[in-house]
């Protein structure tokens, strides 16, 4: 509710409610009241009841048949003695005398009977139509409050969607702001970082190029299978790294492997101008990111100053950085799941800034030439920085398309 | 000048709205001209039970003039006959029999009122649904003056009161909705009116840090004053005010000042404190982030106007014209019909400080433009001055003939309020047309 446009003390509470409602309809859907759901069902039955749909005059019947009030025919009673009665004495008197007289003629008490027997058909009829009046009632009140409830659970159903719309997207927002935190805290380069990993590098090697090896082996196959990855490594190395610019050397050596992770340096003018993205620049960098989940740590792929001191494991004990197929994966994992397409790993707007210094990763992968051949090179961005740099190859991912 | 106040039940400890605005009106008339006040001997709105000796007393100064009740209300028999004139057709003489049964059915009251209306220059009768206000202001025709403090309830919808209110002298309306509503039902424009309402007891200043000392209460709270009625809104405040407290965003407490007639609700954010004192009710309302009203039948709110009284703002219950209306005029309070707009008008009031303050600023300012204790008191001197000039109008009896009474052609008074126009009086609604319940 901060973002309410009256600013002066000279408020108008009809204008700060309707600004309220308008909220509430953006935030949970419109709510109805009892009357405005009552319409509604009274709507959806005629629509229910519509005779396009169902008969062509059920509606007419329906409703006429609700409307009529039942007919009130007076029943007649038949006794034996019912076709004789007068209400003048002497002639219901004179009718019994001469009773034997007419039963000479014919008999009578058949007629007697069946008409005895028709007013009690009437009577059970007359009850039995009354029943299924009051039955026919129940029955519309019942339709009609399941019509009433289906339209409330319909109106239900569309606020929870909408409200399950609103939490996806603030959920999604919370995780693109969470990654862009999680980024800045992490990469943000402090004098202390920019010393530790050059004497973290050495004892590490050994066991780096080792698992270079490993890696080597264990992804030699998916890289012969896309051999735009291995045109990619064969790419000319920076001219600090040109004496250790053999492939082989550059997937192994970490002393050559400074280039390729110092050119996405945001601080790089190169880094920092990003050129304008071509069409499927987007989805190719998602394709890389996705090839990172084999290999490259985070750091790289951000492609911050600390990234350079990032690739290794006992790095990234510090909290620099993380091993591909660790921590980091699951992240990564998550990203692409809950977005799945470009806008999962844009940053959000707050993070902007944090994000376009983080985004270049791919433009090295994208340029032939590494930036800082064409720049100065930047505060932080020395030959030692270069040399602790991961190595751009398989077990780096950096470069890996997939 | 002599004024008698003709109330049901009259007494300090007597709260109800129209008895303590009876109060406040005869003690402040009482400096401007010689007031007796004339009440029955009941204290119980209900049973309407003799409590209290006959006889003349004074209260603050003012003296009180008692009578017995004839008979105690029969529950029984007054619901009967409220289902009969509310529900069903019927005849003037069913709606009589009515107030009968509901009282306080007090004869030597209304035999007082009009041997002795000669005595006084005007008779102020209080609240027009009952016995004393019926046949009082036919017995003291000529010098009747009428507070109604009319709700929107279905005693509105009753034919015997519509001549009723077109035959005492003058009206003096809570509010601009009251006013709308029993012009719309009695067509007594031609009747002289004012809406004056009632003004306030609230100190000059406040010690809210006291009152959370003395109650430890911490961080910010709503408050709550009145009755904890279902009558009033609370059921549904305590609803509302549940599903507010599942947002783990607000931070609003609710405190409830107030007798409990329902139960509260057991919350660790739901406090309540039953009936205080008016110092501390102030600096409940000082301490506290807003008021909330959720009554959905007020002719006027005078808690409302208290808290503005000390610059808060008021959260009130759309669904009541006479509420919704004040938060409009006065641009001191917002208003909810629904759960949703409830916790967004929270929401709002919690979180954006400058719009609570404004809002009580607001509110302050017009408390004190027409609420204030000199505004009332001149609105009544006014009034008596304009009626001693005129002459006053040959008044019609309120009773029908013999034939009349009995002729069974009066609609159920639902009917006659589901007519009535509804909707704030405020110049918005009223150029759209106050629609039609």
């Amino acid at each position: 509710m901060a973002d309410f446009s009256v600013r002066s003390d000279s408020v108008n509470v009809e204008q700060i409610m309707e600004q309220i409602r308008t909220r509430i309809r953006e935030k949970r859907g419109v709510d109805y009241t009892e009357q405005q759901i009552r319409e509604l069902a009274a709507v959806k039955l005629e629509k229910f009841l519509d005779p396009r749909g169902v008969r062509s005059d059920l509606l007419t019947q329906f409703k006429a048949q609700r409307a009529q009030e039942p007919v009130e025919v007076p029943n007649f009673a038949f006794e034996d003695a019912t076709l004789f009665e007068s209400h003048r004495g002497p002639i219901q008197w004179l009718r019994k005398l001469l009773l034997p007289i007419l039963k000479l003629f014919f008999n009578p008490n058949p007629l007697i009977q069946a008409l005895h027997i028709q007013s009690r058909l009437n009577t059970i009829n007359g009850e039995r139509e009354t029943a299924r009046r009051q039955l026919d009632a129940l029955y519309y009140e019942l339709i009609h409050n399941l019509v009433l409830e289906a339209t409330r659970l319909g109106i239900d159903v569309q606020n929870l969607k909408m409200r399950l719309e609103s939490v996806s997207s603030r959920l999604e927002f919370n995780e693109r702001r969470a990654r862009a935190l999680e980024s800045v805290v992490v990469y943000k380069p402090s004098p202390g970082d920019e010393e530790r990993p050059t004497r973290q590098d050495r004892p590490d090697r050994g066991e780096r190029s080792e698992r270079g090896e490993r890696d080597r082996g264990d992804r030699s196959a998916r890289h012969q299978s896309h051999p735009q990855s291995q045109q990619r490594q064969y790419t000319p190395p920076p001219p600090q790294a040109a004496a250790a610019s053999t492939p082989s050397a550059v997937a192994a050596s970490p002393e050559t492997a400074g280039a390729a992770p110092a050119t996405p340096n945001p601080q790089t003018p190169a880094a920092g101008a990003t050129p304008a993205e071509g069409p499927g620049q987007r989805s190719r960098r998602r394709r890389r990111r996705r090839g990172r989940r084999g290999g490259g740590s985070a750091t790289a792929l951000m492609g911050a100053p600390g990234a350079a001191t990032a690739p290794t494991p006992e790095s990234s004990g510090e909290g620099s950085a993380q091993l591909p197929g660790e921590e980091g994966e699951p992240f990564d994992d998550a990203a692409d799941e809950a977005g799945g397409d470009d806008q999962s790993v844009e940053a959000p707007p707050a993070m902007g800034t944090t994000a376009t210094h983080h985004d270049p990763p791919a433009e090295p992968v994208q340029s032939t030439a590494p930036p800082h051949t064409s720049s100065p090179v930047p505060a932080g961005d020395t030959p030692q920085e270069q040399r602790s740099a991961p190595p751009p190859g398989p077990g780096n991912g950096d470069t890996d398309p997939q | 000048m002599k004024i008698a106040v003709v109330v049901q039940r009259y007494g300090s400890a007597i709260n109800g709205g129209a008895e303590l605005h009876a109060r406040y009106i005869a003690e402040h008339l009482a400096r401007h001209a010689d007031i007796e006040v004339l009440t029955t001997c009941a204290t119980d709105y209900v049973t309407w039970r003799n409590e209290l000796p006959a006889g003349v007393e004074p209260i603050n100064g003012v003296p009180v003039r008692r009578f017995r009740v004839k008979h105690e209300r029969d529950p029984r028999v007054f619901a009967k006959r409220s289902e009969r004139v509310f529900n069903q057709r019927h005849s003037f003489g069913d709606e009589l029999d009515w107030l009968n049964a509901e009282g306080p059915t007090s004869p030597a009251l209304v035999d007082y009122v009009a041997r002795h209306a000669g005595d006084f220059d005007f008779c102020l009768f209080f609240s027009y649904r009952y016995y004393h206000a019926f046949y009082g202001a036919r017995g003291a025709a000529g010098r009747a003056i009428l507070v109604p403090t009319a709700e929107r309830d279905l005693t509105i919808g009753l034919s015997i009161f519509q001549p009723l209110f077109r035959s005492v002298r003058a009206v003096m309306y809570n509010s601009p909705e009251e006013r709308a509503m029993i012009n719309a039902v009695s067509h007594n424009e031609a009747v002289p009116g004012v809406v004056v309402g009632i003004g306030s007891q609230a100190p000059n200043s406040t010690q809210p840090n006291r009152f959370r000392q003395k109650h430890h209460i911490r961080g910010p709270f709503a408050v709550y004053v009145g009755r904890i009625d279902q009558n009033k809104g609370c059921a549904e405040l305590f609803d509302y005010f549940e599903t507010y407290l599942k947002d783990p965003a607000g931070k609003l407490s609710l405190v409830l000042i107030g007798n409990s007639l329902l139960d509260v609700p057991k919350h660790p954010r739901i406090r309540h404190l039953g009936f205080l004192d008016d110092a501390d009710k102030f600096d409940a309302m000082a301490a506290a982030e807003l008021l909330i009203m959720p009554s959905y039948y007020e002719s006027l709110s005078m808690v409302a106007l208290e808290a503005w009284a000390v610059g808060r703002p008021v959260l009130a219950n759309g669904r009541c014209d006479v509420l919704k209306g004040q938060c409009i005029r006065s641009n001191g309070g917002l208003y909810y019909d629904n759960v949703s707009e409830f916790l967004g008008t929270l929401e709002a009031l919690e979180q954006n400080r400058w719009l609570a303050g404004s809002l009580g600023r607001n509110g302050r300012q017009f408390f004190r433009d027409h609420y204030d204790w000199p505004v009332i008191e001149r609105k009544y001197l006014d009034m008596f001055a304009r009626l001693s000039k005129e002459a006053p109008r040959p008044a019609a009896d309120l009773l029908p003939g013999w034939f009349d009474r009995r002729r069974q052609d009066l609609p159920p008074a639902e009917a006659v309020l589901a007519q009535l126009p509804t909707g704030p009086a405020v110049p918005s609604y009223e150029a759209a047309g106050r629609r039609r319940a």
